[in-house]
């Protein structure tokens, strides 16, 4: 699609803010012009990741969960943490990959208040391990967001 | 909007008998307000023979929001610390009969000649920095050191115990999550299991908590002086360690960490803090606050986008909110707590 989705919104972002709200005469419909130029200029660059950053999560979710399968002694756990590492997104729509990382986020919920309360060899590092995506995947998110300074 | 002109006329003239040709004009609904609906105007009237005009701010009740509140509650707070020499704008009226405006409502002067820096801005207040941070410190220690029974502030408040002012806040903004998230929440699910699992030593004393006490709720004049502390409508009894943390959010001004909500350092705003109480903040309680006060954010954020969502309220700030605001509430509790958790594991 050219002109490309990132160019197009960073456009609008532009000619909302320079060309539109200057114009308006209400206060408060040009805070609402600004929040709309500022989402779609987050919008432009998440459209192009949106589907990576998902994608991303949901495998290493899996791969974390296949992990903690062979590690917790809780028979209906392990089996859950075993069915979800053995799937796969049948569709790059975000739609579909949001579904799938809603339903395995459930499942590390689950998973870190189980480990939480284990004191088992195999816990601390389990909990790091967790910890570890969850850190590194909130920074994979970071919208972008313009300085006004 | 002018629209609301005659009704707005009609009931000043229902709250002031002495008035008469009362004319409400210049209605103009004020942006950011998400809880509320806020309109500043300008009224004018003969009494005993002499012209008055009076600018006013209007709040009323939104068909939904972003914190469900109950409005009185804010005006009570007005109430209570306008005599006491708080700068808070002087309450007038509250009223709740639909008659009027259809949805509740309250009227209160308005504060001319003011700016409110925005929270989302690297640098609110720009050369006013300093001196605003030393005023807006000193502020919230004097609320905390307010007797909240002598100004009347407790009345139909609900009172609470000093060693049970974590666990109450922490279930009300647990509900919320409960209720309202779209997707499950794992960094919120594991802040709250902490909070549960390393409650606070008990608060000090119970202040008033104004509740959203921060960048951007207030308004400052071109001398860098703060004339109105605002956006009371989530404020209660508690720790007034709750109010220190929350001021001190990295959410504010989220490109300063070190000068909370783009003020004064830390250290410092936290020594004016104490002078101006009287109180000491205890590291282990102020932690607890800290954690709290970014999940009760995450949790304000989920609201809003479920509100948004589901086409109760189509304010596109409650949208933003969403996304921003829990994008950076996500990031600042993973990497405490992963820290906590590494901690309590060696």
């Amino acid at each position: 699609m050219k002109p490309d989705v990132g160019i197009v919104m960073q456009g609008f972002f532009g000619t909302l803010l320079g060309d539109v709200a200057p114009h308006l005469s209400a206060e408060y419909s040009m805070g609402h012009v600004g929040i709309m130029g500022l989402m779609l200029h987050m919008t432009g660059e998440l459209h192009d990741r949106a589907a990576d950053v998902c994608l991303a999560e949901n495998r290493e979710m899996r791969a974390l969960f296949g992990h903690a399968a062979s590690l917790v002694e809780d028979e209906g756990l392990k089996a859950k943490l075993a069915s979800a590492a053995a799937g796969e997104d049948a569709s790059l729509r975000i739609s579909v990959l949001g579904e799938n990382n809603a339903a395995l986020a459930a499942l590390l919920i689950e998973l870190q208040a189980h480990v939480e309360e284990s004191n088992a060899p195999w816990a601390a590092g389990l909990e790091a391990r967790i910890w570890d995506y969850l850190v590194a995947t909130m920074e994979r998110r970071e919208l972008p967001f313009p300085s006004f300074g | 909007m002018e629209e609301l002109a005659p009704r707005i006329a009609a009931y000043l003239a229902h709250r002031m008998p002495a008035a008469s040709n009362i004319e409400v004009s210049g209605i103009s609904r004020i942006h950011g307000g998400a809880s509320r609906e806020t309109f500043r105007l300008r009224a004018r009237w003969e009494e005993g023979g002499k012209q008055v005009e009076r600018a006013l701010i209007l709040r009323r009740d939104p068909v939904a929001s972003l914190i469900e509140t109950e409005r009185d509650l804010e005006y009570n707070a007005y109430r209570a610390f306008h005599p006491t020499g708080l700068p808070v704008p002087e309450p007038l009226y509250l009223e709740t009969d639909l008659e009027w405006l259809d949805r509740p409502f309250f009227v209160m002067e308005q504060i001319e000649g003011c700016a409110a820096g925005s929270a989302f801005n690297d640098d609110p207040y720009g050369a006013h920095a300093e001196k605003i941070g030393r005023q807006f410190w000193t502020h919230l220690g004097h609320i905390a050191a307010a007797d909240p029974d002598a100004i009347g502030f407790s009345a139909n408040m609900e009172p609470v115990a000093p060693g049970e002012c974590w666990s109450r806040e922490l279930e009300k903004w647990e509900k919320v999550i409960d209720e309202d998230e779209l997707v499950p929440q794992p960094v919120a699910r594991a802040a709250i299991r902490w909070l549960k699992r390393n409650p606070p030593p008990p608060a000090e004393k119970i202040s008033v908590v104004h509740g959203d006490y921060r960048t951007g709720n207030f308004l400052y004049d071109g001398e860098g002086n703060i004339r109105a502390i605002l956006d009371w409508e989530m404020c209660h009894l508690g720790d007034p360690l709750e109010d220190v943390a929350w001021a001190s959010d990295p959410l504010w001004a989220f490109r300063q960490p070190e000068r909370p909500g783009g003020m004064i350092a830390r250290k410092e705003a936290f020594r004016i803090w104490e002078e101006a109480s009287g109180m000491k903040i205890d590291p282990v309680r102020l932690r607890w606050w800290e954690i709290f006060n970014s999940l009760k954010g995450l949790a304000i954020w989920i609201s809003a986008g479920k509100e948004y969502q589901t086409g109760a309220n189509r304010d596109p700030v409650l949208a933003f909110s969403s996304w921003y605001c829990t994008d950076v509430h996500d990031r600042v509790l993973a990497k405490r707590l992963a820290a906590l958790s590494k901690e309590a594991r060696q």
